[in-house]
């Protein structure tokens, strides 16, 4: 079994294990469908897509539970709200550095060539100046509609740029 | 209700509607349509939820584990025969007014 394989089976049996028992039949599902495809980088492409439908599947799901469990709980009042779209922007922001920081660990694990490894611009890149471009777009974009899930967002960019200040000016 | 009838959706009916008795696999619908698993999947599951399509598991080779499959209920097989024939026509029209059932036209 090559590298590619190995990857994809192992990101397909972590979402088995994270998604809520809704999507789990269908993460199953789409790991059991590897076995029987040809060649290995057309299996890793499943399991990316595959990955990606059943965690935006499972998000629904999440979000659901969060705003149902929520409205339950406390009457949830708009103070309520607002903290949960804060908490919800905060976590959308850290998944998408996240994403991009094992996107790049795997790149660098797929193609040694590429020396991204010892890069430090590749990792400036995908871990600082991609993320704070989408958070700024989708501040702004989400300012009006969903203000408090933009403020989260936002809070997260100023956090990370001030933690890469105060990182260069203590160099 | 919106309708969100998709070029994409449209080739997974297609492909369902080809020997309707007949189980399917994901991997295989997805060479038949060229659809990525990415694509794919949010369609069968949406399909599956609307219960236009029965899902069941089964061992398809020894040895290996089970395999998902899916094929048309029969609410499932009247509403993409009518789509696809709605289609078909240039008349998408019919399944927005309502021809198609109410309930099955958001996929």
């Amino acid at each position: 079994m090559g590298a590619p394989r190995t990857l994809a089976a192992t990101l397909l049996r972590a979402a088995v294990r994270l998604v809520p028992d809704v999507s789990r039949e269908w993460a199953t599902a789409m790991l059991r469908e590897l076995d029987f495809i040809e060649g290995d980088w057309a299996a890793l492409f499943w399991a990316l897509g595959s990955t990606t439908a059943i965690l935006r599947h499972a998000a629904v799901v999440w979000r659901t539970w969060l705003f149902q469990n929520g409205n339950q709980e406390a009457g949830m009042n708009n103070t309520g709200k607002k903290a949960l779209g804060v908490g919800l922007g905060i976590l959308s922001a850290l998944a998408l550095v996240g994403c991009l920081f094992a996107g790049l660990r795997i790149v660098s694990i797929l193609f040694p060539g590429l020396g991204l490894e010892h890069s430090g611009w590749a990792y400036w890149l995908a871990v600082m100046a991609i993320p704070e471009a989408i958070f700024v777009v989708a501040t702004v974009l989400l300012w009006r509609k969903k203000g408090p899930v933009a403020a989260g967002i936002l809070a997260t960019g100023l956090a990370m740029a001030l933690h890469i200040g105060v990182h260069f000016a203590m160099r | 209700m919106k309708l969100r009838l998709s070029p994409q959706t449209l080739l997974v009916l297609d492909a369902f509607l080809d020997r309707t008795e007949d189980w399917k696999y994901g991997y295989d619908l997805s060479r038949v349509t060229g659809l990525k698993s990415g694509t794919l999947y949010p369609i069968l599951m949406r399909m599956a939820e609307r219960k236009l399509l029965e899902t069941k598991w089964e061992q398809a080779e020894p040895g290996k584990p089970p395999r998902h499959m899916y094929r048309f209920t029969p609410e499932g097989l009247r509403f993409a025969r009518a789509t696809v024939m709605a289609h078909m026509s240039g008349g998408l029209d019919q399944v927005a007014l309502g021809l198609v059932p109410q309930g099955l036209v958001k996929i």
